[in-house]
């Protein structure tokens, strides 16, 4: 990819953010204010309840690097994905401590034990995992929205508090505004000339779920802003997707751009399954409207058919004219190891080339990566001379 | 070839099941009820290798499937991860099928028997299914496996969503799919289920789930009348055959030598020294030799609370497929591996340790199983917590490039002289 960083005032806010985190200034204030902040787990927690109840809900992430994870490999075991091996020992060693609550879905072996031995270990006044089901039937509906419903009675049961329709109204307000804004930032990566390079991108999302949805909300719109002004402009030798396992980490999307591609979207829980699809309030209750939202939006690997997550990945390929796709899986992530040898033939079939990372989280893309990068974007270049 | 198509691996299942049943019943001394074993074996894969011949449907289907369906629908079942298992522990030809497997795409990191599965059907070493069925109970592993071999075997599948927690709406929801898979079996068989079949299957359910909890009884008694091998094939009765015949005369068979055993004070092993606990599974390719140096220690396996220790609860025959519904709810395997860690799973093994005066416990850490290793360190401490030492043994239960015979015997014997030093 050609061309410097972005150096605008707003991302400039966002990347603070993120170098601060767990302990942002936001985050202590609240906590002053004696108000309540909840982590969450897995992209299936339906974080409008928590807003609506008046408590700041927070993503549990990892260390934004490659780290020896000792204290949780001998906790979760060297076999479980380093994704929570790197969140279970940021909680371990207390660097989420202000959290008053941590909730979870059933999402996969990982995010579940996870959060089993959070609550084992770590001192957390509040806990709570939802039943998620794999379907998108009518059937997996029910069960989910009842799961929802569950979640919200658990949580005004815990506070002593109701959350009303009025309240989970403005949190579905405020979240949809949220993705709508998204949407809009990932529609200018459809350009062949993008004001935002996909590290740079990765920021923002990052900071998307560590800040108060309504500060987000106000900074994204001077971004956006600050956006349609800049001259500055990111183009690279391919177009590329990234997809996979969690991954947060924009110095990776920076190691694969400074070698000449520009990430232009991917197919990721901490980036487009985070805010693809909003909530429609369309003729049914709130609640319910939330839980047909997490239950249909862009699928993890953990759903069954993957046909619809295969689907939604071939679209966006069009729709952003990628070039090739990178596949990074972090060891023992097995949903997405399981579905790599059929989206591969997926995509050879529309002529899409595919690059599969076996990578651990938060690796900074260095090394081995490097090298295959770099030989994939050759290959690329090769195919349109 | 064979009626099956191409079944030579099954055809072999049969020759060395029947001929390890025919070598055991000559053997002095030898229990009955493992000839009946390896017989029940031999039953299994001839009904697999029969189906085409007597017009059946094959089903392929991940382990802890409600089989039951699909004998009352006479449907002939072929569990996965059982057949890899074989491979490894009958004929020790688990390599070929894993190469395979990693040829296919399939991650070392996934659980190995699901990529010896997909290897088998890519090789057409085992019958083509008429249809694929697979479940999250009980990982990942078992989700996600289905849709890859529905495509390498072109036949049509379902999978079956299996709640994560234990209530009363989760039950109806797996209810539910229960319902919807009869009616896509009915579909592709064009047969229809037959219910007052599946009632007697229940009834019978009942009586083998009796069976159990009476062998868990018996295996309290000093000296073990039991030795490690013995569980394998205990656990293998609900797994190949749910309330069938078959399942009910070799726990029968077994509930009564047990009662023999004890009676006559005949232990597995000619001088018990060690009671030990064996938490998941030890490498089947090791068996063999697990079994000699348990014998030659004086090691005997006497609770295996994570496979044999059923929840209380009778099922309900005049309401089938709620009972079909419950039992997966009953199953050891369900409270230990599969649902939240905060429940009765620790208690349970704790439990277990006390009532089988378990000197120790062996904990082996199957690195395809990431869920349950996870819970190592929790069951660890709550078992030091009762002074019983666990001793944990990195493994794969089929790939034998993980560890070698040497290396288990040899931490084996540590922990062995641990144990006598208390």
């Amino acid at each position: 990819m050609n061309t410097k960083s972005t150096c605008l005032p707003t991302f400039e806010r966002f990347r603070a953010v993120n170098k601060a985190f767990p302990k942002t200034q936001e985050i202590s204030e609240i906590k002053q204010r004696g108000e309540k902040v909840f982590g969450w787990l897995c992209t299936y927690v339906p974080e409008e309840i928590i807003h609506a109840a008046g408590i700041l809900p927070v993503r549990i992430t990892g260390y934004p690097r490659e780290m020896e994870l000792e204290d949780a490999n001998a906790y979760l075991y060297i076999n479980n994905c380093s994704f929570s091996r790197s969140c279970f020992q940021m909680g371990i060693s207390g660097e989420y401590d202000y959290l008053d609550g941590v909730v979870a879905g059933s999402t996969c072996d990982g995010a579940r034990r996870l959060f089993d031995l959070w609550r084992h270990y770590i001192d957390i006044p509040y806990s709570h995992i939802l039943t998620v089901p794999r379907k998108f039937t009518s059937r997996a509906h029910s069960l989910y929205y009842d799961q929802v419903k569950l979640f919200k009675s658990s949580l005004e049961q815990y506070l002593e508090t109701h959350i009303d329709d009025a309240k989970l109204l403005n949190s579905i307000q405020v979240y949809n505004e949220a993705r709508g804004k998204l949407k809009k930032l990932y529609e200018l990566r459809k350009a062949d000339k993008t004001p935002i390079s996909g590290s740079e991108t990765m920021e923002v999302l990052n900071a998307s779920f560590r800040m108060t949805k309504e500060s987000f909300n106000k900074h994204l719109d001077i971004l956006l802003d600050e956006l349609s002004r800049s001259r500055e402009k990111h183009h690279g030798e391919a177009r590329l997707m990234v997809m996979g396992s969690v991954m947060n980490n924009p110095e990776f999307i920076k190691s694969i751009e400074d070698l000449g591609g520009l990430v232009v979207t991917d197919e990721l829980c901490t980036s487009t399954r985070y805010w693809s699809d909003p909530v429609v309030v369309d003729g049914v209750e709130p609640l319910e409207a939330i839980s047909k939202r997490y239950l249909n939006n862009y699928p993890c690997a953990r759903m069954v058919p993957s046909e619809e997550r295969f689907d939604r990945i071939k679209k966006m390929i069009r729709e952003y004219r990628v070039d090739g796709v990178i596949s990074q899986i972090i060891r023992y992530c097995v949903p997405y190891a399981h579905d790599l040898p059929l989206i591969t033939q997926r995509l050879q079939e529309i002529g899409i080339p595919i690059l599969s990372l076996d990578v651990e989280y938060g690796t900074s893309g260095s090394g081995q990566v490097r090298t295959r990068v770099q030989a994939f974007l050759e290959m690329l270049e090769a195919r349109k001379r | 070839m064979s009626s099956a198509g191409t079944s030579t691996k099954i055809e072999t299942f049969i020759q060395t099941a029947n001929l390890l049943s025919r070598m055991n019943r000559s053997q002095p001394g030898a229990r009955e009820s493992r000839t009946l074993y390896y017989r029940m074996l031999a039953d299994y894969y001839n009904n697999i290798h029969r189906a085409r011949q007597e017009g059946k449907l094959i089903a392929a289907h991940t382990v802890f499937f409600p089989t039951e369906v699909l004998y009352a629908m006479d449907i002939v079942p072929m569990h996965m991860e059982t057949t890899t298992w074989l491979s490894a522990f009958l004929l020790k030809e688990q390599s070929e099928l894993l190469a395979k497997g990693s040829e296919l795409g399939l991650a070392p990191e996934i659980c190995s028997p699901h990529r010896g599965v997909a290897g088998m059907f890519a090789l057409q070493e085992i019958p083509k299914p008429d249809v694929i069925l697979w479940s999250n109970l009980i990982c990942d592993n078992t989700a996600k496996s289905g849709e890859l071999l529905m495509e390498l075997t072109g036949s049509p599948g379902y999978f079956l969503d299996n709640p994560f927690q234990d209530s009363p709406g989760e039950l109806d929801y797996l209810i539910g799919e229960l319902k919807e898979m009869v009616t896509f079996l009915e579909e592709v068989s064009g047969k229809k289920m037959n219910w007052e079949k599946l009632s007697e299957i229940i009834e019978r359910t009942n009586k083998e789930i009796d069976l159990y909890r009476e062998i868990n009884e018996l295996r309290k008694a000093v000296p073990s009348p039991m030795n490690i091998s013995g569980y394998l094939e205990l656990i293998s009765a609900d797994y190949l055959f749910p309330g069938q015949v078959q399942a009910i005369e070799y726990l029968t068979k077994l509930r009564d030598e047990l009662k023999s055993s004890i009676l006559n004070k005949e232990g597995a092993v000619t001088n018990e020294r060690f009671r030990l606990m064996n938490l998941f599974i030890p490498p089947l390719h090791l068996l063999g030799s697990l079994v000699n140096i348990f014998d030659e220690q004086g090691a005997v396996s006497v609770a295996e609370p994570m496979f044999t220790r059923w929840s209380d609860g009778k099922l309900d025959p005049s309401k089938p497929l709620r009972s079909v519904a419950q039992k997966s709810f009953l199953i050891p395997e369900r409270r230990s591996m599969y649902g939240p860690l905060k429940g009765p799973a620790i208690p349970d093994i704790v439990e277990s340790a006390e009532q089988y005066q378990v000197d120790g416990a062996i904990y082996w850490a199957f690195m395809g199983c990431r869920h349950t290793c996870a819970a190592i360190k929790v069951i660890k401490e709550a078992l030091n917590e009762i002074d019983v030492p666990m001793l944990t043994i990195d493994c794969d239960i089929i790939d034998p490039t993980v560890n070698s015979e040497d290396e288990v015997r040899e931490q084996l014997m540590q922990f062995f002289e641990m144990l006598e030093d208390r």
